[in-house]
């Protein structure tokens, strides 16, 4: 009862708010948007079945009556109320609450959360474990040891910075009430991917997603990609914060070349083997000239092929090289305590700061730009010169050159359209789209408007025409069942099953948006036991009341629960093929009493993914309050609610026979699409 | 139909006549139309593991009389000396000695089917993990953007398609970057998962499994529908086999870790005859910044767990031996000098382990210099005389007669070195 009053308030909330809110920011837009028509209808299409596309197209999936709620207050206003992103968001608000990774900024992370191998350093550099241990290092031997110093000094594992990112990312999805700024969120992180696995960029993802990627999300695309740009995430994954000046005005490829024919000469005297004096020249030069190599690329190189132009956007490896010198000295103010700071604050005290500024260094919240580290050549991008001692001024301005490039208004056009039209969206659409990007200064509200307002958008051919992602498939899940999730982490380990492992991407290219990549042979059974694991809850941390969503109507008959259950999963879907398909497994006399039987015996054994870490796992989710008390809780309204169902055991019956129906619905066809 | 019934009855295939919703599709398409399945056409089979974390290639294949090596690693190293330790080093050949728990791999070595190549590695000298293991799965060394992976290139250029969802299997959680790209491939965490499941309740299962069949039959997405299709053929191979009660052949005993159980189920799927051409999979705990240990310890463990699992692969496998060559892999190795924790960190050069009756074996290949200083990269490193790419192309050329190793290696135009017999 008290789960289905929240609901109610909140509902009562929203529709309260709303004319409120649109008075307030609606209107301030309107000038542009006023006119804003959908054609839906010469699509073919009616007002319900158009709000039921919008959602699947603007949401990570439709809650029960959302279709209802959308069509009362008007496809044009849902949607410009979902651009402006600013719908309180107080219930989810406390269920982040106990996130507290999310209230800290990279400073606090980087000087909190430590892997094994940083603390182990620290205890034996700090005494805590003795030094001469280290050759014998076992960390089951420390653990009381290193427990107490972490205690002490209020350190925590780093691995918890993943489940808590993962776990705020889950549960922010399902419950948001701006739905499409979280939708953005994910394409703007896959396009601008970061690895949470690489080397030091762990403990910078919080805020990456947090300040840098959910802000710009519906704002100008120049703003995002200065904002990636000096991201301590992103300078560590593509490895800028080390890319400095050659010390020479060779080229790397130059420098590159010269030390393969050297590596090659050294090859061949070994071979022969010439160990000599000649030989141990050929070693100097070789790390002479590894010294000069300062440049690094790839930031640059992605900066282009991926996150602006496009790889054939119409750049050379030439414009990559010089775009990587524009961008020397971009880097990380040193923020760990316990290294790195030193150094830079030496060169302050002594330099002075004033001093430093003047000379052109900078210092912005975790950015610096190390003037020392820049290349002041004069260079040439893509047609355009960057004068000698360009400083910082010369990076921006080939963000804000690329940000506005006509290939990057096809490049993003395109990729937006496949995101939210379909797998291959028309020509037509991307050029409307591009034109919109183009004139208006890259503003991305505007580009998604002008996509909407398409009939392209509306056509049939892309209506239901995009299969879920895992996490897609997930989300949408506990949205139409209205579940409420207390431990996010289980369904992270379902979602990597399936294929996607969140913020695990290894590659800048981010998880490819298409519909072969997410339907394979392995995935596509896991994605069919994920629905049978689900609606049986045996999925920890998971629970929802199939009888709750149908208004504690009891279906007359099983026929009637599975018409009533495909139409409340799959709003404005055709389900009669499906409804027939299943038909014959309904009505099966034996079958309900046949699974009852089998269901008994193990009705209290959750599902545990078959991944080997399962321990971690639910050791991992218990790391956040668990609510078993509220569950028991819920468990206890769910028989009050349903008066037959403590003692009749057909009722019971009907149960299971309900989750298998709803567990076949989720792992169906249609269910995976959108 | 007639046609069909008979083929089924008259061999193997009755293995596969019942299931949850009968014969596999490619196998009523094949009795269609007369052909030969290919499953049951003898082909050969390539099995990598990819060892994460950078193995120590100096301490599990060492160059034991080579003085550099006994100055920079004090307490990390070992020698073949009779007596010195109770332990010592296998000595393969005078020069090189194979790590005491590795003794598994010594008759396989003897009987010339195991071969070792040293000092191999990537020529990116990139000290990253990261980047390391995914130039290396890429195949392209200095080609950060390549979106598929070179085992994947490789079975596109087997000249045949699949003949059944089983031509490249990886057995891991998820597909790894060998496997990316846009011929079919698989990834099964355990073959006993493999299937519609609710724990403990086969028969709700079997029901669900029989209603996703016919939902996924009809859909009109053509791309679920063909994709169901394979998954339920694949799951009725995979029901048919009892996969739950597997018994190795030869007493083979394979260790109860994550490597053993990968390998097993890679025997499983050789020994089904379900076409697999090319499997894969990996282990991990290779990182051994602290405390590697010698005879003992870590580095001791997992050496051991990684010769005792290929061995019982080796003997469980016997009547395929001619079919299979398996190879491991790691994305670098570890520095020449021990670092102040007892460890090593992320070096170049490393070694890999070649078995197979092709493999031109007894050899410790490659190109070892003596380890002083000047000798080494960046002066620390074991320098990459072998590149990862002329052992990788010489094994596709001559076990899966793969001969476009401008496509399997696209950047690659260097010299094969003689790992493989022939």
């Amino acid at each position: 009862m008290k789960k289905y009053s929240s609901v109610v308030f909140i509902l009562f909330f929203l529709i309260g708010i709303v004319p409120v809110l649109s008075s307030f920011i609606i209107n301030d837009s309107s000038d542009s948007l006023s006119s804003l028509k959908f054609p839906f209808k010469r699509a073919g299409l009616t007002e319900r079945q158009a709000a039921a596309h919008l959602l699947s197209r603007f949401t990570f999936g439709t809650t029960p009556n959302q279709i209802d709620e959308v069509v009362k207050m008007g496809l044009v206003k849902w949607f410009e109320q979902q651009l402006a992103a600013n719908l309180p968001d107080d219930s989810l608000n406390v269920a982040l609450a106990p996130y507290e990774t999310l209230n800290l900024n990279n400073k606090q992370l980087i000087n909190t959360y430590l892997n094994s191998g940083q603390l182990i350093n620290l205890a034996i550099k700090e005494g805590v474990v003795p030094k001469d241990s280290a050759l014998h290092f076992e960390y089951k031997n420390h653990k009381a040891q290193i427990d107490s110093f972490m205690k002490e000094r209020g350190f925590k594992q780093q691995q918890e910075v993943v489940r808590q990112l993962i776990g705020q990312k889950i549960i922010r999805s399902a419950s948001t009430n701006n739905q499409l700024q979280e939708v953005m969120t994910s394409f703007w992180y896959n396009h601008f991917n970061v690895d949470v696995t690489k080397d030091n960029s762990t403990n910078y993802v919080i805020c990456y997603e947090k300040d840098v990627i959910r802000p710009n999300s519906l704002g100008k695309f120049e703003d995002l990609l200065a904002a990636t740009a000096k991201s301590p995430a992103m300078l560590t994954y593509l490895d800028n914060f080390r890319s400095v000046a050659s010390m020479n005005n060779q080229g790397p490829e130059v420098v590159a070349k010269n030390l393969k024919d050297l590596y090659q000469q050294q090859q061949q005297m070994r071979a022969k083997g010439d160990t000599g004096s000649k030989f141990k020249d050929l070693g100097n030069k070789i790390n002479y000239l590894k010294n000069l190599q300062g440049l690094n690329e790839n930031y640059a190189r992605e900066i282009m092929e991926l996150h602006t132009l496009g790889v054939d956007g119409g750049y050379t490896q030439t414009d990559v090289t010089n775009a990587a010198k524009v961008l020397t000295g971009w880097t990380i103010f040193p923020m760990n305590d316990n290294q790195g700071l030193q150094g830079i604050q030496k060169m302050i005290d002594k330099v002075g700061i004033e001093k430093l500024t003047e000379q052109g260094y900078v210092h912005d919240g975790d950015f610096m730009f190390a003037v020392n580290k820049h290349d002041q050549t004069e260079k040439v991008v893509l047609g355009n010169t960057f004068p000698v001692k360009g400083g910082v001024d010369e990076g921006k301005k080939l963000i804000t050159m690329l940000a506005h490039h006509n290939s990057t208004a096809h490049f993003i056009c395109k990729k937006l359209a496949v995101r939210f039209v379909s797998d291959n969206p028309s020509k037509d659409l991307i050029e409307k789209m591009a034109t919109t990007f183009l004139k208006q200064d890259g503003d991305i509200r505007q580009v998604l408007t002008t996509m909407v307002a398409s009939p392209e958008f509306w056509s049939k051919n892309s209506l239901r025409e995009k299969i879920k992602s895992p996490f897609e498939l997930t989300i949408s899940t506990i949205r139409a069942l209205n579940a409420k999730v207390t431990q996010p982490y289980q369904l992270f380990s379902w979602i990597s099953r399936m294929g996607e492992k969140m913020y695990h991407y290894q590659a800048p290219t981010g998880f490819p948006d298409r519909a072969q990549y997410w339907i394979n042979t392995g995935s596509l059974l896991n994605r069919m036991n994920f629905g049978l694991a689900l609606a049986n809850q045996k999925i920890p941390g998971l629970t929802f009341n199939l009888a709750a969503l149908n208004n504690h109507h009891e279906p007359e008959s099983m026929e009637a629960a599975l018409t009533t259950y495909c139409k409340l999963l799959l709003p404005e879907r055709d389900v009669k093929e499906t409804v027939n398909r299943l038909m014959p497994l309904v009505n099966d006399p034996q079958l309900s009493n046949k699974i009852a039987a089998a269901g008994k015996a193990v009705k209290n054994e959750p599902e545990h993914p078959a991944m080997g870490n399962d321990m971690m796992m639910t050791m991992m989710d218990s790391g956040v309050k668990n609510d078993s008390k509220s569950k028991d809780a819920t468990k206890k309204n769910e028989l009050n609610n349903n008066k037959q169902a403590s003692l009749n055991s057909m009722a019971a019956n009907n149960n299971n026979m309900l989750s298998q129906v709803a567990g076949i619905i989720i792992g169906s066809p249609e269910f995976q699409r959108r | 139909m007639s046609t069909r019934r008979g083929f089924i009855k008259s061999g193997a295939l009755a293995l596969f006549a019942t299931g949850i919703g009968g014969v596999p599709a490619f196998i009523a398409n094949a009795a269609n139309s007369n052909k030969i399945i290919a499953p049951y056409k003898k082909s050969k089979k390539l099995v990598c593991i990819f060892q994460r974390g950078a193995m120590d290639g100096l301490m599990a294949v060492t160059p034991f009389t080579d003085d550099n090596l006994k100055l920079a690693r004090p307490n990390l190293f070992m020698t073949a000396a009779k007596g010195s330790s109770n332990s010592p080093l296998i000595d393969l050949d005078g020069r090189f000695g194979l790590h005491p728990t590795m003794k598994a791999f010594e008759p396989l070595f003897r009987e010339k089917r195991l071969g070792i190549v040293h000092a191999v590695g990537s020529p990116n000298s990139t000290r990253s993990h990261f980047d390391a293991q995914d130039y290396m799965e890429a195949g392209t060394p200095f080609n950060k953007g390549t979106s598929t992976g070179w085992l994947n290139r490789a079975v596109g250029l087997l000249g045949h398609d699949g003949a059944t969802p089983f031509q490249a299997v990886s057995i891991t959680s998820s597909l790894p970057k060998s496997f990316y790209g846009d011929n079919p491939s698989l990834a099964i965490n355990n073959l006993q998962d493999f299937a519609i499941q609710m724990r403990g309740n086969p028969l709700a299962a079997n029901l669900a499994a029989k209603s996703f069949e016919e939902l996924y039959d009809q859909t009109s997405s053509n791309l679920l529908s063909r994709t169901g299709k394979e998954s339920f053929d694949a799951v009725k191979m995979l029901q048919k086999a009892n996969t739950k009660n597997y018994k190795p052949a030869n007493g083979a005993v394979y260790p109860e870790t994550q490597l053993g159980n990968s390998l097993k189920q890679i025997a499983q799927l050789i020994k089904m005859d379900v076409g697999l051409e090319v499997a894969f999979t990996e282990c991990g705990g290779w990182d051994t910044h602290y405390n590697q240990g010698t005879e003992g310890g870590a580095f001791a463990r997992n050496v051991g767990d990684l010769s005792n699992c290929i061995n019982a692969f080796w003997a469980d496998i016997s009547t395929y031996q001619d079919d299979v060559t398996l190879m491991t892999m790691t994305e670098f190795g570890r520095t020449v000098k021990q670092n102040g924790t007892g460890g090593t960190d992320h070096g170049r050069g490393s070694c890999l382990f070649l078995l197979g009756n092709d493999v031109n074996g007894g050899i410790v290949h490659g190109n070892m210099p003596l380890l002083a200083k000047e000798n080494l990269e960046d002066g620390r490193d074991v320098p990459v005389t072998t590149d990862f790419r002329s052992v990788f192309s010489e094994v596709a050329d001559s076990h899966l007669k793969i001969n476009n190793d401008r496509v399997l290696f696209p950047e690659w135009d260097g010299k094969k070195i003689g790992v493989m017999k022939g």
